[in-house]
């Protein structure tokens, strides 16, 4: 005989609409509080360390910048995730989607502005060409999806390792177009080649903190999400997508071409994270970054998901988040040093993510304690019938 | 039969309710070693509910089960099973990578699998003696992936009777059967309940249960309206406990709306089934508008690729389709549904409907290209198409905007029949309509499909349920094995049931028996 | 003879394939279980960083240490897997995401930086290390030598592991319940077997088994502690299930694949071959191989005979009660 549990967990009938808020809201705090408890059981206090955190995120002179810098890569991580999780394409490539973009955006700045192009069409050329690059290596996984309905969380996943490999190769272990050969440090150490200055991007300057730079990059995020949200909600082809995502077959009833929506958000998606590459090279590195330890250990990537998920795939929510998950990693490596303890970061980004995972149980089901005699108490409010 | 004789398993003022509903009312039911029960209801009457609780898998909020006269209380199906009580489910829950003597031995707590190292082949001697014994011959190193649908469920038999069940629960068995089959099945129960097994088994079909069980018991809205001896019934004493009333077997005044004129027309058709195998083989078929023809038949037997087929889910390997004389583009749905071929599918929830998807984006399904404005959506008038639509069809909601999921079975049904019936219907495919509805969404549904002949539109009606068929049909077709053979005389179950085990009338057709009969032998 | 690219590369990859293939067998439990964990390369930052640590602060001889050290290594790994367990088998969260979750929670920016780096445990070698311990003489026989009898203790252990799960899955009565869990949780619970303890446990063994991998890094390959020392052998270990049919012993033919694919790169710089763009294929390859396999065992025909377990990645949920 098996021990009963007391509690028992039922579907909920309806999704009640503040809790797709409150949930978020309440793992944040919970995630601070539990970590809070780490800080006090190792040594550091914790409402310090929480200000230093603060501070070092948005208050302190030229934090702004960096948290913006910080949040505009995973601004377009966690929308190109939002796209595609949103119809249950698990696209888990944005890293590797991100490096390609970055590579052909870097490879059109250093060609056409090399050529004395005018600087505004170098860029929209970069723009495009960073797309291109996410688009295609997107559309690996998507087409094996389509056709030969292969799982791609695994083979995007794969992919950004081949793609990583690729991109240090590039400028490690060749000497290709995109490497920096001139100079006394080309052959120390492997750089990527300097961009012209016609190909770097601008940024809006704001006198604000003494000045911060609102990056290209981080502009076109927020129109990346104006445009995802309009798609899905206004558009057939976000007519079509969120059926597919909903039921395969209902879709297919529908008369939806199935395999041209799947390459169709793959191809999306990567493009989105391809842009963020091309965002990197032509907002921030003005080079290409092959270094192992330099942009492939940043897991923008990967981390774009987990914003995507705290957002619910909700692009507005999506940029948000990455600009406040952005300031917690720009705090958490300004403060790197012996008296701030460091994996901070990723230990609280890690309990916010628990918690809103466990919180989402509570939207989808309602926990029922059952006391002793059989009468119910419910774990929430109860619904209208 | 040993009616006399001390109940093998009963059960005393069962009560089980769930959110909404009583599916159990007070509940009192008994059956004795040696005979067949069978329990007999309608969709939603509490017949699976009732045998859940009896195999451990639910547990009643009030009452008490006894077996072999001491109560008992199973708090899983593993402590039933420990008792000799076991269920074969209408979804088998088999391991399907297994084969068969991995199955068997998976559950095994006495014998072979009991030890901590395991050998399946040592099951295989077991498994062919009894599968002699009881007619269910089976491959023990066949995996389950790898047999029939009528296999399978012999698998799920013998490992009851692997687990030496005493008492043995099956759920609507002959679903997935062959009337063969379904015969040989009729023979493996008998021979159980000879041996002094108790078999109970769940129907709603009046014909098997006139055929194979001892007593019924029969169940309506949760409550047991009575329990008789099978010799002492008949078809209409058990309708009439099952719905309440003598059901009127409508029959339908045929060619009072069938015109000339040919809606659907195919020739020698043929269609794969999901395996790479044909489903489908050289069915030729016409309706004509105003027309309601049944397909007749065992599910399996290649009505869902016909239906697919038809409504462009499914592309045809060979054969011609025409549709209000035009030929039907292969394989796409899109162009069907604009040609005037209408789907309301077998398969609501899964197919017919985005369950997370608002009502107003679900009516919408088929016809948003038209909705648009080149790739914007006109969502206003989405939205007031909707409201009209769940008025008109009166869909139980709370507004446009409500998730389709949350609607109940019928309401869903309205839905389905709402959106297919916007625009020019010529066709109406409709598979297994009234499948799980209540009473009261049968007869609406069942109006809607006259409604649609009536105003003109060709039905073709694929349906399992031969009360139905007959009541709807102007004709009617067996589909067996793929393949279809029209009916001569469509009021008579004989020939249907001939037809739908493979066989044919031989001479002259013996006159038509207004009552339904028990299944013929071949 | 024993110097030779072949031989050199092959016993090289038995050694740095070692930690790929701790990780992927507990991957490979957990997945029979019918939970994808991705949470590894966390799991195995964990053990490493654990393991070093006890190596450091305990005083007492090698080999008690070093024992003790993959104990603790082994538990950091499973209280890291209880985590994902509690998520995603009683929360039944997205375990897609709860693994990446993890993964960031436990990973090089997260809790195995910081007790590293809290811990001063950056910048020295261990003090206890596994090595090659049978006699020399042995080592030095042709070929077989280096392969087979150059290698540490972990490498031999993680033999036994491969034979002791082999036999598990295909001979035991726990093992076919699990992979009757794996493949249908809902018949599995009608036999009476606990799918929720059965996915616990394995998805805790398979946590101990990343934590074990880990600490071979930083206890045998390195041997020494650096935040983020894995260097995504988590993920690999994940792509190697699949490329293994999810069997363990093609686990190991894999992982040493893997394996003598790392050790290529500086073995061939130290020949002074030139490296050009083989080096770039001969990384890629794995992976590469691995979406090839991919494919093939997703393709209908197939999927059932060589594919997933069939619950692979989804809640099991249990009819009213």
């Amino acid at each position: 005989m098996r021990p009963r549990l007391p509690v028992t967990i039922e579907q909920r009938l309806r999704r009640p609409r503040w809790l797709a808020v409150a949930v978020p809201v309440g793992s944040v705090i919970f995630a601070f509080l539990v970590a809070a408890l780490v800080l006090v059981a190792t040594g550091h206090g914790p409402v310090s360390t929480y200000r230093q955190l603060f501070d070092a995120a948005f208050v302190e002179k030229g934090s702004l910048d960096q948290t913006l810098i910080a949040a505009t890569p995973l601004a377009f991580t966690g929308l190109a995730a939002a796209a595609a999780f949103r119809m249950k394409l698990y696209n888990i490539g944005a890293e590797g989607q991100m490096y390609m973009g970055a590579i052909t955006g870097a490879a059109v700045g250093l060609y056409l502005g090399g050529r004395g192009g005018p600087s505004p069409f170098v860029i929209a050329a970069m723009v495009v060409a960073g797309g291109v690059g996410g688009m295609a290596w997107g559309l690996i996984p998507g087409i094996l999806r389509a056709f030969f309905r292969t799982s791609e969380i695994l083979t995007s996943l794969l992919l950004n390792y081949v793609a990583g490999l690729f991109l240090t190769y590039l400028i490690f272990d060749s000497e290709s177009y995109w490497r920096q050969t001139k100079g006394f440090n080309a052959t120390v150490f492997p750089t990527g080649k300097p961009l012209p200055p016609s190909a770097i991007w601008p940024g809006l300057s704001f006198n604000l903190q003494g000045g911060i730079v609102f990056p290209l990059g981080a502009g076109l995020a927020v129109l990346v999400a104006v445009l995802l949200w309009f798609l899905y909600s206004r558009t057939r082809f976000g007519f079509e997508a969120q059926v597919l995502g909903d039921s395969p077959r209902a879709a297919r009833y529908a008369g939806i071409r199935v395999r041209r929506k799947i390459l169709a958000v793959m191809a999306f998606s990567g493009a989105i994270a391809g842009l963020g590459g091309a965002s990197q090279v032509g907002d921030f590195s003005h080079a290409l970054d092959g270094d192992p330890n330099g942009l492939q250990l940043r897991g923008y990537g990967y981390t774009g998901i987990v914003v995507a998920a705290l957002g619910r795939y909700n692009p507005f929510a999506v940029v948000v988040i990455a600009f406040l998950i952005g300031g917690l990693q720009n705090a958490g490596a300004a403060l790197q040093g012996p008296s701030f303890p460091s994996g901070l970061v990723g230990v609280i980004q890690g309990i916010i993510l628990f918690a809103a995972l466990g919180g989402e149980l509570l939207t989808r089901y309602r926990i029922r304690i059952h006391l002793r005699g059989g009468r119910r108490v419910s774990g929430r409010v109860p619904e209208a019938a | 039969m040993a009616q006399a004789a001390a109940p093998a398993i009963e059960t005393i003022g069962i009560t089980k309710r769930f959110p909404g509903t009583v599916a159990n009312d007070r509940v009192d039911f008994s059956a004795v070693p040696g005979e067949v029960h069978a329990l007999l209801g309608e969709n939603g009457a509490g017949k699976t509910t009732l045998s859940n609780v009896l195999t451990g898998l639910y547990r009643p909020d009030e009452g008490e089960v006894r077996l072999f006269g001491e109560p008992v209380s199973f708090t899983c199906p593993r402590d039933a099973i420990d008792a000799g009580v076991c269920m074969v489910h209408q979804h088998f829950r088999l391991v399907e990578r297994f084969t068969v003597a991995e199955n068997l031995v998976l559950g095994d707590r006495r014998g072979a699998g009991r030890h901590f190292l395991i050998d399946p082949r040592a099951v295989e001697g077991q498994v062919r003696e009894l599968g002699e014994r009881y007619r269910l011959p089976v491959d023990s190193r066949a995996r389950i992936w790898q047999l029939s649908v009528g296999e399978q469920q012999r698998v799920a038999i013998l490992n009851a009777l692997y687990q030496n069940a005493r008492v043995l629960f099956l759920d609507e068995p002959t679903a997935v059967l062959t009337p063969d089959e379904a015969d040989t099945l009729f023979e493996t129960l008998r021979q159980m309940a000879a041996e002094g097994r108790t078999v109970i088994f769940i129907s709603h079909k009046l014909h098997e249960v006139m055929a194979v069980s001892d007593r019924v018991t029969v169940l309506r809205d949760g409550r047991v309206v009575g329990t008789v001896k099978t010799s002492e019934a008949t078809p209409q004493s058990l309708t009439a406990l099952m719905v309440g009333h003598d059901l009127q077997t409508v029959t339908r005044v045929p060619a009072a709306s069938v015109r000339e004129e040919t809606v659907l027309d195919v020739e020698d058709l043929w269609a794969d089934g999901d395996r790479g195998v044909p489903a489908v083989k050289g069915v030729s078929l016409r309706v004509r508008a105003g027309e309601i023809v049944a397909i007749a038949g065992v599910a399996g037997n290649g009505q869902r690729e016909l239906a697919d087929s038809i409504t462009g889910l499914r592309p045809h390997t060979r054969g011609e389709m025409r549709v209000g004389g035009a030929a039907l583009k292969n394989g796409d749905p899109r162009a069907a549904f604009d040609a005037g071929v209408r789907y309301v599918p077998e398969d609501r929830l899964g197919t017919g409907v985005a369950p997370s998807l608002s009502i107003a984006w679900n009516l919408a399904l088929r016809a948003y290209r038209h909705l648009s404005r080149g790739p914007l959506l006109r969502l206003r008038r989405m939205r007031t198409d909707a409201e009209q639509a769940i008025q008109a069809y009166d869909i139980k909601s709370s507004g446009p905007a409500m998730q389709a999921a949350n609607l109940s079975g019928g309401n869903l049904q309205k839905l389905v029949i709402a959106r297919e019936f916007s625009g020019a219907m010529k066709l109406l495919v409709a598979a297994s309509p009234t499948r799980g509805l209540d009473v009261s969404a049968v007869e609406t549904v069942h109006e809607h499909l006259l409604d649609a002949a009536a105003t003109g539109g060709g039905v073709l009606l694929i349906s399992e349920d031969l009360d139905e068929i007959l009541a709807l049909n102007d004709r009617v077709v067996v589909m067996y094995e793929g393949e279809v053979s029209e009916v001569e005389d469509r009021q008579s179950v004989e020939e249907i049931g001939l037809r739908m085990a493979g066989a044919t009338p031989s001479e002259s057709p013996e006159p038509a028996d207004p009552a339904p009969s028990p299944s013929p032998t071949a | 003879m024993n110097n030779s690219l072949a031989v050199v590369l092959i016993a090289s990859g038995v050694a740095y394939g070692t930690p790929l293939l701790f990780a992927s067998l507990g991957e490979l439990l957990a997945e029979r279980s019918g939970v994808l964990n991705l949470g590894v390369e966390g799991m195995m930052l964990v053990g490493a960083v654990m393991g070093f640590w006890t190596v450091e602060r305990v005083h007492a001889t090698t080999a008690f240490t070093l024992v003790l050290a993959l104990l603790i290594a082994a538990l950091a790994g499973a209280v890291m897997a209880a985590i994902l367990a509690f998520l995603v088998v009683t929360l039944r969260a997205n375990q897609i995401v709860s693994g990446l979750a993890l993964t960031i929670f436990a990973g090089a920016a997260g809790l195995s930086s910081y007790l590293g780096n809290n811990l001063n445990l950056a910048d020295r070698p261990a003090r206890h290390s596994f090595q090659a311990f049978l006699p020399n003489s042995m080592q030095n026989w042709p070929i077989v030598g280096p392969i087979l009898f150059g290698q540490n203790a972990l490498v031999y252990f993680s033999w036994v592991c491969v034979v002791v799960i082999a036999l598990y899955l295909s001979r035991t009565r726990l093992g076919l319940n699990l992979r009757a869990v794996g493949e249908s949780p809902a018949a599995a619970d009608t036999m009476g077997i606990n799918v929720t303890r059965y996915r616990y446990v394995h998805v805790l063994v398979g946590g101990a088994f990343a934590g074990l991998g880990g600490a071979t890094i930083t206890l045998a390959i390195t041997p020494q502690w650096v935040s983020g020392i894995t260097e995504g052998a988590g993920w690999i270990a994940i792509a190697l299930v699949i490329f293994a049919f999810w069997r363990p012993e093609l686990c190991l033919v894999g992982a040493y694949f893997f394996g003598a694919l790392q050790a290529l790169a500086p073995q061939l710089q130290a020949r002074n071959i030139s490296l050009g763009p083989t080096v770039l294929w001969a990384n890629a390859l794995p992976y590469l191989m691995t979406i090839a396999v991919l494919v093939v065992v997703s393709s209908g025909t197939t999927r059932r005979r060589l594919g997933a377990p069939a619950a692979l990645g989804v809640a099991y949920v249990r009819e009213e009660h």
